[in-house]
């Protein structure tokens, strides 16, 4: 999170300024990558798709960075559904990892995961075995850093759901982590 | 509801403050479970600084921004609404032209119809269109009498000729006129003028068949012509308004009563 530095960046970035601009991407890439991952297979195209569109918008937008982000991870969330939209009319590019025919995740390779240590990619590999909605509202809330209002708008859902939901989420990744010793 | 015990979820009151603090990347306490505190771990490093080749798409991002942000791409935008506002401009004249040159033909076609009517060249039908509209003259075949204004041609036609006024010609303006039967002209006044100077009523041109051998008498309000009128209305010189002739199928020019 950049902080009270964020409407001077924002505004730098609006008039041009490369650098600002630079500033903002470095401070989002990350998450919005992570949170790629987890919801789609294509996630550096998305994530290219999503930047181009946040470049076109962005001398209109208006707001602080909290709404800044919301917008982005929405516009991400667009482009990923897109993205699934045009993969479902191929017919020779695989399934994403979640068995989207059964909603059901697959199970994880433990023995997989205890080799690799506590890293951001082993992370993101074990939240990804969980239900597709409790992975997503685990990192929009988490990696993305936003309000649970802000998260209810984007999943469509209300916040004491969203709420509830990554209870939920937490407890059932805890439980992935400790029998897979992915923090030990 | 935080602190609600649900039953049938072990441990679920005691972990959803926790929970809270943990997504909120507060620091828990250190009495807290052990699942906890690697939960909280795994979700640091997941919400934890760029990690190498996260940030691979950075050149191409700025590049994106850089095009946007160049003035080329400023001035095309900037040259967008420059041209609508020219085609506006353009379509706005070429509107008003098309405006202006339909208000011209139709003035045009008016003043032409009614000179046209003025002189007398239109059909009968609407010259009597004109005569009611514009006071043009009426038309010749019409049971209106003429105007003045038709009278100050004088021997231009065949029937103000002298010597050929008595044919009964189809310039014999008035209507066919049944023996002593007033002639209906409604919306006109036969005699627009009552000066003494000129006659407003007129005998007939010699005896014709059917018509009353006893003249009318005269309304007290119009005096008699005097004696050279009705020589000059036999020999077919014009008289103006007074001198108005009403086609007689069975004879010659016959004068209307006058009532």
């Amino acid at each position: 999170m950049i902080g009270a530095a964020f409407s001077v960046t924002l505004t730098s970035a609006q008039r041009g300024d490369e650098t600002a601009f630079a500033c903002l991407f470095r401070d989002v890439q990350p998450a919005l990558l992570r949170y790629l991952h987890v919801i789609t297979p294509e996630a550096e195209d998305v994530a290219g798709e999503t930047w181009l569109q946040v470049v076109k918008g962005l001398p209109g937008f208006r707001g602080g960075e909290e709404a800044f982000r919301a917008w982005l991870f929405t516009i991400a969330r667009h482009r990923a559904v897109d993205a699934a939209r045009s993969r479902s009319r191929r017919s020779d590019v695989p399934l994403a990892v979640t068995d989207e025919v059964t909603g059901q995740p697959m199970a994880p390779d433990a023995a997989e995961l205890a080799l690799e240590a506590i890293s951001t990619r082993s992370v993101v590999a074990l939240i990804k075995t969980l239900p597709r909605d409790h992975a997503e509202i685990i990192m929009l809330r988490v990696v993305a850093g936003l309000e649970a209002a802000d998260v209810a708008r984007i999943v469509g859902k209300t916040p004491g759901a969203v709420r509830v939901t990554a209870h939920r989420a937490l407890r059932r990744l805890a439980e992935l982590a400790e029998r897979a010793g992915v923090t030990h | 509801m935080p602190g609600f015990l649900f039953p049938g979820r072990p441990g679920g009151e005691h972990d959803e403050p926790l929970l809270d603090m943990i997504i909120a990347r507060r620091a828990i306490p250190p009495d807290a479970p052990q699942p906890m505190h690697d939960l909280a771990r795994m979700l640091a490093a997941l919400a934890g600084p760029a990690e190498p080749g996260e940030l691979a798409g950075e050149a191409a991002v700025r590049a994106a921004f850089c095009r946007a942000a160049s003035p080329a791409s400023i001035s095309a935008a900037a040259r967008r609404p420059g041209r609508r506002r020219r085609i506006t401009r353009s379509r706005r004249p070429a509107r008003s032209r098309a405006r202006l040159a339909t208000a011209l033909v139709v003035a045009v076609a008016g003043l032409g119809s009614v000179f046209a009517a003025y002189i007398d060249v239109l059909p009968s039908p609407i010259q009597q269109l004109a005569h009611v509209t514009v006071a043009a003259p009426p038309p010749p075949s019409s049971g209106l009498p003429r105007t003045d204004t038709t009278r100050t041609r004088p021997a231009t036609r065949a029937t103000d000729r002298p010597g050929q006024a008595g044919r009964g010609s189809h310039h014999s303006t008035g209507p066919a006129q049944v023996p002593g039967q007033v002639t209906p002209t409604p919306n006109y006044t036969p005699y627009p003028t009552r000066s003494p100077g000129r006659p407003t009523a007129e005998p007939s041109c010699g005896p014709s068949p059917g018509h009353s051998p006893s003249p009318r008498p005269k309304p007290s309000g119009y005096p008699s012509p005097p004696p050279w009128y009705q020589a000059a209305q036999c020999a077919g010189i014009p008289t103006g308004p007074a001198g108005q002739r009403t086609l007689n199928p069975s004879g010659p020019l016959s004068r209307t009563p006058d009532d």
